[in-house]
């Protein structure tokens, strides 16, 4: 089995983690567990379970894709405080890998896959 | 957003458990909680605490599933927290549950029957017996009672007399209040209506805690003489005759021909005692104040707030002293009793019926549990060689027996929704039995039905059954020695003769609970059908009945009751198609009774506080032969007999032998608790008025036109159907009193099954239960056969090669089973025979115990086990011996 040459980055990125890292990056500041999986919810149409949601979010911290810092106790939340992520510049940079090669294998496949009128 | 609303604690605490250091500050809880709230706000407490179950329970069971990844991977000193094993584990068995899904499925669906069954029993119980009454602070409500002479566990009614001295005396009862029967004919603004009604004292709405819906309750002024006619609506009367008019407080009622003042209306759903639909004042007159030696009267009261029933209890004695200190001779040797509401109100023959019930859930329960412990033994032997590999590589035994028992929790807690399904179809298909007209005396019974309780008892009980069929597999299964199951391997990895003679002790237990299910059962098929089909002393066939109940104010002497009575007998024998009519105060099959102390001419008179009565009739002349009751001797009643002639009787035969012996008592003379004598004319043959507690009871019999009564029963005989004499039979009251309404019109049929629908319930019940257990039963033997014909394939296949015949191979697999059913036989005669007396009890004393029954039902279950080990004996035989002996 031969890899691609492109592919060296130590950080693989799977389809939901990169959902995940855009919804934070789409809600800049105000990017904690609630208003993520709407935002996901939102944009793709697709249900979210909560449990994936937050073992995703834990793992992508593990792998260094998220940092999370916590705001004040609210309480609305039985004094709990808000647990907000930011994406981190190598996450950001594999986001970026990721966008490059699916749009380069896009190209010249407009007429294939357009969806049928 | 509310900030009062809070998540379930419970959920809140597992969840934290769950993710226990991965999430140290409580974020996903927080998150959590926020949606909550706007769950909360949208749809309410209930909907938001199960949604947040729901998701807590996901996210935990997700965080256990997924172990932490990557670096910095946190693991808990203990290693796995008990959160992710139990999810495991559960996976692990649904797994395993699918691996074998015919297994599975019959191991759930026996435990849903079983538990089916048992749940429907609890929910009468629970209907009937335990919480009968529902309204508010029924707890507080109590019952008073006399106890009958010298018997102090014989609950009594009360005098008036002493109700009103026990309403001064009882300090740790208040609101004490005496409730008396009035069936009330009701004229409101239509059609003449037959009403349940009680007289009932001023207390009595407080007693119960009840508030009216409208208007006012009863205050001490009704209670005084001239004053009483008032009456309390119940809230579906209101409804159903008065079109829920607000405006009827202060408006007259024409009841039993007198105006009686509407005063309240009661709330939704109160109807106690016994349905009723109306309730008046209880007034006494000085005369009826006095008496003392007749109980007629329900007391109920309250207990003070600060008073508990052991209170009122013990304060019972004290008031019981004083009353046989200051009028020894009616209350000498007479106590007084306490009971709760329902305790106290309970109907005798119920709780043997429904212990009988219960038991026999229990039996079907058990015998489900043990053939359910045997196919899991079987499925055991088979997993033997996987878990003796997993304990030879490591687990531990503890580890391996949870796994099995998270297993059998499993199937039980998926037996549950359909054990409430089918129980629920049960309380349906019985409550559709029970006719309303009786229905409504059941207290409770309209709320039969699947609740919360149930389902925490039907869990429960589920758990309990794990716990008995679950364990001893599980113990089985991992207890062997690891070197003999390794190496047994080749033997199908069967178990030893230890295993097997588990097995085969519980198919012997299986069939011994079966046998005195199935006595119980035929005996209660027999005694019903015997009620119902056999000899009643008269011919029910082609009778049709009605009750009529002249109210006093507008016949107020003998010669206008004798009258309708009269008029209406000779308008129901000219309706087209009928035969003879008469008239009765009391009819056979029907409900209630008159009794009457005799005093026989030539014998010393009787002591009435304890001689023995005779049921009482007085009857138009034609009686005899619409109901064809023989005359044994003598002459029936004719016209002639009527007022200003001799007065006379006939008496039943049991009678004329209980007071005349072997002689005649033609022309002999009796009277009724100082009434004139009467001259005996004629002999009748015995009826049975009532299966339980009125068989060929001694009856004596007056004619009507000399002894008028104000309540009676129209019965007239056709060739035809006799239902189809009903309008006709209405039409001949409305001839004569258009305002005198008519009730229970019925064919005799229809009465004799009425009185009997207990019993009928009882062989309905009992013979579903025993059914089941029987099937159960047959299979649990058939398994065990058919497992262990299998292990023995080899062997057979020596056999054969060595000489053995088919039918010798058939004849050894059925020796086996007649070996253990003989075993399973015996015990549940012993067992039947044991239990004879709460059987019979059940069956209210009516059916015994009978020797032919019990015979056949053994000889039954022995042809039906035999049947059992024949077909897979027979299959074994027919195998080629030598696939069998290669097969291994």
């Amino acid at each position: 089995m031969s890899y691609n040459a492109v592919d060296m980055s130590p950080l693989h990125l799977g389809e939901f983690e990169q959902m995940v890292l855009l919804a934070v990056l789409r809600l800049g500041s105000e990017a904690y567990g609630v208003p993520i999986r709407r935002e996901i919810e939102g944009c793709t149409g697709r249900r979210v379970a909560r449990g994936a949601l937050y073992t995703a979010l834990e793992r992508l911290e593990d792998k260094g894709c998220l940092r999370s810092r916590f705001g004040d106790p609210r309480p609305e939340r039985g004094g709990r405080a808000r647990r907000y992520f930011t994406v981190t510049p190598p996450a950001l940079a594999a986001l970026r890998r990721a966008r490059t090669s699916l749009v380069n294998l896009w190209q010249g496949l407009d007429r294939v896959l357009e969806p049928s009128k | 957003v509310s900030g009062r609303a809070r998540p379930p604690r419970a959920a809140e605490r597992l969840l934290a458990r769950a993710l226990a250091a991965r999430d140290a500050s409580g974020s996903v809880p927080g998150d959590l909680h926020e949606e909550f709230l706007v769950v909360h706000e949208r749809f309410g407490a209930r909907r938001a605490a199960c949604w947040y179950w729901f998701h807590s329970l996901r996210i935990a069971a997700r965080f256990s599933a997924e172990r932490p990844s990557g670096v910095g991977v946190r693991e808990t000193a203990k290693g796995d927290s008990a959160m992710r094993l139990l999810v495991r584990d559960i996976r692990h068995s649904g797994r395993a549950l699918l691996k074998r899904p015919a297994l599975s499925a019959t191991v759930v669906l026996t435990l849903a029957l079983a538990l089916g069954a048992n749940a429907a029993i609890f929910a009468l119980i629970d209907a009937l017996v335990l919480r009968p009454y529902r309204f508010h602070d029924v707890d507080r409500v109590v019952l008073l009672a006399e106890t009958g002479r010298g018997e102090s566990d014989r609950q009594e009614t009360v005098s008036p007399a002493n109700f009103l001295d026990w309403r001064r005396h009882w300090q740790a009862v208040q609101h004490l209040s005496a409730i008396e029967w009035w069936d009330v004919n009701l004229v409101g603004r239509d059609e003449p209506e037959r009403v349940l009604g009680y007289h009932v004292s001023a207390a009595f709405f407080e007693a119960l805690g009840m508030k009216p819906a409208l208007g006012r309750p009863f205050v001490a002024d009704d209670e005084i003489r001239g004053r009483e006619r008032r009456v309390v609506l119940s809230h579906g009367l209101w409804k159903r005759r008065f079109a829920a008019d607000p405006a009827i407080l202060g408006q007259p009622v024409l009841i039993d021909g007198t105006p009686h003042e509407v005063v309240g209306v009661a709330p939704q759903g109160f109807d106690f005692p016994n349905g009723a639909e109306i309730w008046a004042p209880l007034a006494f007159s000085a005369e009826t104040a006095s008496v003392r030696d007749r109980r007629w009267l329900t007391v109920i009261g309250r207990l003070p707030p600060g008073r508990r029933l052991e209170d009122a209890q013990a304060e019972a004695p004290v008031i019981a002293g004083r009353l046989e200190r200051e009028h020894p001779k009616a209350n000498k040797d007479r106590g007084v009793q306490v009971h709760t509401l329902a305790g106290g109100m309970l109907d005798i023959g119920l709780p043997p019926i429904l212990s009988l019930w219960q038991a026999s859930g229990v039996f079907v329960l058990l015998i489900a549990c043990a053939n359910i412990a045997n196919l899991l033994i079987a499925r055991g032997s088979e997993r033997h060689r996987e878990i003796a590999v997993r304990l030879a590589i490591g687990a531990r035994r503890g580890r391996v027996v949870r796994e099995l028992l998270v297993e059998h929790a499993l199937m039980a807690a998926l037996a549950v929704p359909p054990s409430l399904f089918l129980a629920n179809a049960a309380l349906e298909a019985i409550k559709s039995g029970m006719p309303a007209r009786l229905a409504r005396y059941v207290a409770g019974w309209q709320d039969i039905g699947i609740d919360g309780r149930l389902v925490l008892f039907t869990i429960g009980l589920a758990a309990v059954t794990v716990l008995i069929f679950g364990l001893l597999p599980a113990v089985q299964a991992s207890s062997k020695d690891l070197v003999s199951a390794l190496n047994e391997g080749g033997r199908g990895g069967a178990g030893g003769h230890g295993r097997h003679g588990l097995r085969r002790a519980l198919v012997v237990g299986e069939l011994a609970l079966a046998l005195p299910l199935l006595v119980a059962a035929g005996l209660s098929v027999l005694g019903t059908n015997r009620f119902l089909n056999g000899p009643q002393g008269y011919d029910p066939d082609g009778v049709l009945a009605m009750r009529v109940a002249i109210p006093e104010a507008k016949y107020p002497d003998a010669e206008a009751r004798r009258q309708f009575t009269s008029r209406v007998v000779e308008g129901l024998s000219r309706i087209p198609g009928a035969g003879s009519a008469a008239a009765t105060n009391i009819l056979p099959a029907v409900g209630g009774n008159m009794g009457r102390i005799p005093e026989i001419d030539g014998q010393p008179p009787p002591d009435l506080a304890n001689a023995p009565v005779v049921d009482y009739r007085a009857i138009t002349p034609a009686y005899f032969e619409t109901l064809r009751i023989p005359i044994v001797q003598g002459r029936r009643f004719s016209a002639a007999d009527r007022e200003g002639t001799q007065a006379v009787a006939i008496v039943s035969r049991s009678m004329a032998a209980r007071y005349w012996g072997s002689e005649s008592p033609i022309g002999r003379r009796v009277r009724l608790q100082g009434q004139e004598w009467l001259t005996v004319v004629g002999v009748a043959g015995d009826v049975i008025h009532d299966w339980f507690a009125r068989r060929n009871y001694p009856t004596i019999y007056t004619a009507y036109a000399q002894r008028p009564t104000d309540f009676m029963t129209f019965v007239v005989r056709t060739s035809g159907d006799p239902s189809a004499l009903a309008p006709g039979a209405r039409a001949a009251v409305r001839a004569v009193d258009a305002s005198q309404p008519v009730f229970d019109l019925m064919t005799m049929r229809e009465l004799l099954r009425n009185r009997t629908i207990g019993l009928q319930y009882m062989a309905a019940v009992m013979a579903a239960y025993s059914g089941l257990a029987l099937v159960l039963a047959v299979v649990g033997i058939y398994a065990l056969m058919a497992f262990l014909v299998t292990q023995r394939t080899h062997e057979f296949g020596v056999r054969v090669a060595l000489g053995a015949t088919a039918q010798d191979l058939v004849r050894l697999g059925v020796g086996q089973a007649i070996r253990l059913s003989a075993i399973g036989v015996v015990l549940g005669i012993v067992l039947s025979l044991a239990l004879g007396r709460l059987i019979e009890a059940g069956l209210l004393g009516v059916v015994s115990t009978d020797a032919r029954v019990l015979a056949f039902f053994a000889a039954f279950l022995v042809v039906s086990t035999l049947a059992a080990g024949y077909i897979p004996a027979r299959r074994a035989a027919k195998l080629d011996p030598v696939a069998a002996i290669r097969r291994e």
